[in-house]
C-alpha cells in the first residue's frame, strides 16, 4: 500500500471520529503551544537582557560584588563594598580611563509643579558616566569636588522626564522625599539623548532613571584600609583608555581587588568581588537566562508527554474498537505492515495536526507575554520548525505500539470480534 | 496465474488430512482429518449442518485460519508453510472470499470496500475505481456506488461483498452462504454471476444449505461433525 493511500485511509478514519481526534491533538497543541510560549518568551529576555550589554562600548569592565556561586543572580543585587579608596585607586591603574561608581539612594516618591510620582531609588554617580553619551537638553551634572558644596543637580533619562505632565525640562525644580522623609530639592541640568545602555548593571533598560551627584549618596563605611568614613557603592564600571586593553586592564583590576582593596575586605563571606567584561556578564545572564527558560519548558515538555500518551490510549482504544475492520483488511489481502502504517499514519497525523495548531497559538501565547512584560518579540524560528518535528515524533513514538498491536491481529479472530 | 506446464497440473486447492481443532475446556474437532482436492475450474458445493465445519474449510483454504494438523495446499503452495506476509498476498491474489457475514468496511462506500483489495495490491487509483464499478456494475450496484453499507440492504451489502471477491480477478473464489441473506431474484444473479466464473475457468467452492443452489455446481460435498459424510457427483443434465 503506497503512503498516499494510507494517507487517505487515515483522514478518512480521523474523520470518522472528529471529536475524538480534537480532544486528542489538543494535548498536542497545549504541549506544543505551552513549549513555544515559553522559549518564545525566554529568547524575547534573553535578546532584551542580552542586546543591552551588546549596545554597550567593548572598553567596560565591571565591578561587582555577587554570590560566588558561579552564575549566580545578575549584577543588580551587588553589594555595597567598594569605597571611594577603591574608585580612586582603581582609578590610577594603568590602562584606566575614568571610574564611574553608581549606588542607589533609597526614596519614596519625586514631586514637580504639584505632581507627586513615586519612586522607591534614585541613582547617584560622577558626571564621567555622561561622558560619551548625548544629552537632548542640558548637559551633566557638576562634579562634587572635594570640599565644594554638593551641587544641587540632577540629569534625568527622556522616561523619567515623561513620567511628569509635560515633561521635566532643564531648569526644572524637583523635589526628592528621601526615606526618613528627608526632602532633597535639586534642579534638573540634564535630559539624556535615549533610555537604552547606560546602565546594564541594573536591569530592564528602558525604566526611568533620575541620576544625583555622588555627594548625595548617603550609604557610608568606615574604608578598612584608610580608617575613615567614605561613600561605598554596590556598582563600579572601569572605562579602559584604549578598547583592544579592556582585558588587560580587566586582570589588573581584579588584582588590585583580590590583593588590597576594601572591597574584598567588607565583601561579606559568601560574596565574591569581581571585575567582569561586557562578554563576561553576557555569558552569565545567557546561562540563567537558559537556565529558567529549560526549567519552564521542561515543565511545558511534561504537557507534551501528557499529549503523547493521550495519542497512545486513543489509538489503543480505536485499535480495539476497529478489531473487526482490521480483520477485514487483512482477510482482503492487507499485510501486517499495511496495517502498521495505516495506524502509524493516523498516530503522525493527530502528532503534526496537534503541532500545526499549537504553534500558532503559542507563537500568540509568546506574544501576549512579551507584550505583557514590555519586551520586544523575539520568535525562536528554530522552535517553530522543532514544534512540527516533534509532532511527528510524538505521533510516532505514541503510536508505535498501539500500531504494532493493530499489525498483529488475527484476521479469524478479528473477523469474529463483535 | 503463472503459466507453466507443471503449476497447470497442480490442483487448485488440496487439503491432506486436515484438521482444526478449538481447545477450550472440552476439545472441539471443527474438521477432523478431511483430504479433499479442487481441481481447476472445478465448481464444489459444500453442504452440512449448522457446525459442521463448512466456514472453518473455507477459513483454511483462505489462509484465514492454519490448520492445527495437515496441510492446506493453494495453486499448489503449501500455505500452512509460509509467513504472515506470504499469506497475506494468498489472501488478496489467489482468493477472492465472500463472507458469510459480509464484513464490509463501515466508513467505505460500496464503490471503497470493492476496491479495498486493490489498494493493498498497490494499484493506482484511476484502476482500482474502474475495476471496482465494472464489479458493482456486473453484481448490479452501479447505481449504489456511493453509498454505506449502512445505506445498503442485507442483499445489496452481500452484493458489493462479492464484487470486493471479485475485484483482483482471483483463481479460486470461495463464497460462504452468498445467497443466505437475499431474496430469489437477487440470489439467482449471484448464481449466474458464479456460473460465469466458473464458466471463465476460475475454481469456485461454495457454501450453502440449500439443495438447489448445491446443485448448479459439480459436485456436492456434504460435511458432518468435521468429516466427510460422502462427495456427491451432479448430474449436470438434471441440474440444469
Ligand atoms: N473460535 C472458535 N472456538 C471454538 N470453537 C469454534 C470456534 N470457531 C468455530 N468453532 C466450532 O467449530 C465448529 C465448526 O464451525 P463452523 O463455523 O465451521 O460451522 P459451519 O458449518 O460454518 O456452521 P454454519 O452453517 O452455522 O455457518 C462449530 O462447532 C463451532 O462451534
Ligand atoms: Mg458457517
Amino acid at each position: 500500500m503506497d503512503a498516499a493511500e494510507s494517507l487517505r485511509l487515515a483522514v478518512r478514519s480521523i474523520r470518522g471520529h472528529k471529536l475524538r481526534a480534537a480532544l486528542t491533538a489538543l494535548g498536542i497543541v497545549i504541549g506544543i503551544a505551552a513549549v513555544i510560549t515559553f522559549v518564545t518568551l525566554g529568547a524575547s529576555v534573553k535578546a532584551e537582557v542580552v542586546g543591552q550589554f551588546d549596545d554597550s562600548p567593548a572598553n567596560r569592565v565591571f565591578l561587582v560584588a555577587t554570590p560566588s556561586d558561579d552564575g549566580g543572580p545578575p549584577a543588580a543585587l551587588s553589594q555595597p563594598v567598594f569605597t571611594e579608596h577603591d574608585v580612586s585607586r582603581i582609578g590610577e591603574i594603568e590602562g584606566v580611563d575614568r571610574v564611574v561608581p553608581r549606588g542607589t539612594i533609597a526614596t519614596s516618591a519625586l514631586t514637580h509643579g504639584g505632581e507627586t510620582v513615586a519612586r522607591d531609588q534614585v541613582t547617584a554617580t560622577t558626571p564621567a558616566l555622561f561622558e560619551s553619551v548625548t544629552f537632548r537638553e542640558g548637559d551633566a551634572f557638576a562634579d562634587a569636588g572635594s570640599g565644594a558644596a554638593c551641587p544641587a543637580e540632577m540629569v534625568v533619562t527622556p522616561s523619567a522626564a515623561a513620567l511628569f505632565p509635560g515633561n521635566l525640562s532643564v531648569g526644572d525644580q524637583v523635589s526628592i522625599t528621601q526615606r526618613g522623609n528627608r526632602t532633597r530639592n535639586v534642579t534638573v541640568v540634564g535630559v539624556l539623548g535615549d533610555d537604552a545602555g547606560l546602565n546594564p548593571l541594573a536591569g530592564f533598560g528602558s525604566q526611568p532613571r533620575f541620576y544625583l551627584p555622588t555627594c548625595a549618596y548617603d550609604t557610608v563605611v568606615t574604608s578598612p584600609t584608610t580608617g575613615t568614613r567614605q561613600n561605598v557603592f554596590p556598582q563600579v564600571t572601569v572605562v579602559a583608555a584604549n578598547p583592544g586593553d579592556t582585558a588587560a586592564v580587566q586582570d589588573r583590576v581584579q588584582d588590585y581587588l583580590e590583593a588590597e582593596s576594601d572591597a574584598t575586605q567588607l565583601a561579606p563571606g559568601s560574596y565574591e568581588v569581581s571585575a567582569r567584561t561586557n562578554e563576561d556578564i553576557v555569558e552569565r545572564i545567557e546561562n540563567v537566562v537558559d537556565r529558567l527558560t529549560q526549567f519552564v519548558t521542561g515543565i511545558a515538555v511534561i504537557s507534551l508527554l501528557v499529549g503523547a500518551i493521550g495519542i497512545a490510549n486513543i489509538m489503543l482504544v480505536s485499535v480495539r474498537e476497529r478489531t473487526k475492520e482490521i480483520g477485514i483488511m487483512k482477510a482482503v489481502g492487507a499485510t501486517n505492515r499495511d496495517v502498521l502504517q495505516l495506524f502509524l499514519v493516523e498516530a503522525l497525523l493527530l502528532g503534526v495536526g496537534g503541532a500545526l495548531l499549537g504553534v500558532p497559538i503559542g507563537v500568540a501565547g509568546g506574544w501576549v507575554a512579551v507584550t505583557y512584560a514590555e519586551l520586544p518579540l523575539t520568535l525562536p524560528l528554530v522552535w517553530v520548525g522543532a514544534a512540527i518535528g516533534i509532532g511527528l515524533v510524538v505521533g510516532v513514538v505514541s503510536g508505535l505500539y498501539p500500531a504494532w498491536s493493530a499489525a498483529r491481529v488475527d484476521p479469524i479472530d478479528a473477523l469474529r470480534y463483535e | 496465474m503463472t503459466g507453466d506446464v507443471a503449476s497447470a497440473e497442480q490442483p487448485a486447492v488440496e487439503l491432506d488430512a486436515v484438521s482444526r481443532t478449538y481447545t477450550r475446556g472440552e476439545p472441539v474437532y471443527a474438521l477432523d482429518d478431511v483430504s479433499l482436492t479442487l481441481a481447476r475450474g472445478s465448481y464444489t458445493a459444500v453442504m452440512g449442518p449448522s457446525g459442521s465445519g463448512k466456514s472453518t474449510l473455507l477459513n483454511l483454504v483462505g489462509c484465514l485460519d492454519t490448520p492445527t494438523a495437515g496441510t492446506v495446499s493453494v495453486a499448489g503452495e503449501d500455505v500452512t508453510a509460509l509467513s504472515a506476509g506470504q499469506r497475506a498476498r494468498v489472501r488478496g491474489q489467489e482468493v477472492g472470499f465472500v463472507f458469510q457475514t459480509f464484513n464490509l468496511m463501515p466508513r467505505l462506500t460500496a464503490e471503497e470496500n470493492a476496491a479495498l483489495p486493490l489498494v493493498f495490491q498497490g494499484a493506482a487509483r484511476a484502476e482500482r475505481t474502474e475495476r471496482a464499478r465494472d464489479l458493482l456494475d456486473r453484481v448490479g450496484l452501479g447505481d449504489r456506488t456511493d453509498h454505506r453499507p449502512s445505506e445498503l440492504s442485507g442483499g445489496q451489502r452481500q452484493r458489493v461483498a462479492i464484487a470486493r471477491a471479485l475485484v483482483t480477478d482471483p483463481a479460486i473464489v470461495l463464497a460462504d452462504e452468498p445467497t443466505g441473506n437475499v431474496d430469489t431474484e437477487t440470489g439467482e444473479r449471484i448464481m449466474a454471476l458464479l456460473d460465469d466464473l466458473h464458466a471463465a475457468g476460475n475454481t469456485i467452492l461454495l457454501v450453502t444449505h440449500q439443495r438447489s443452489i448445491a446443485d448448479r455446481a459439480e459436485r456436492i460435498v456434504r460435511l458432518r461433525d468435521g468429516e466427510i459424510e460422502g462427495i456427491d457427483a451432479v448430474d449436470p443434465t438434471g441440474a440444469a
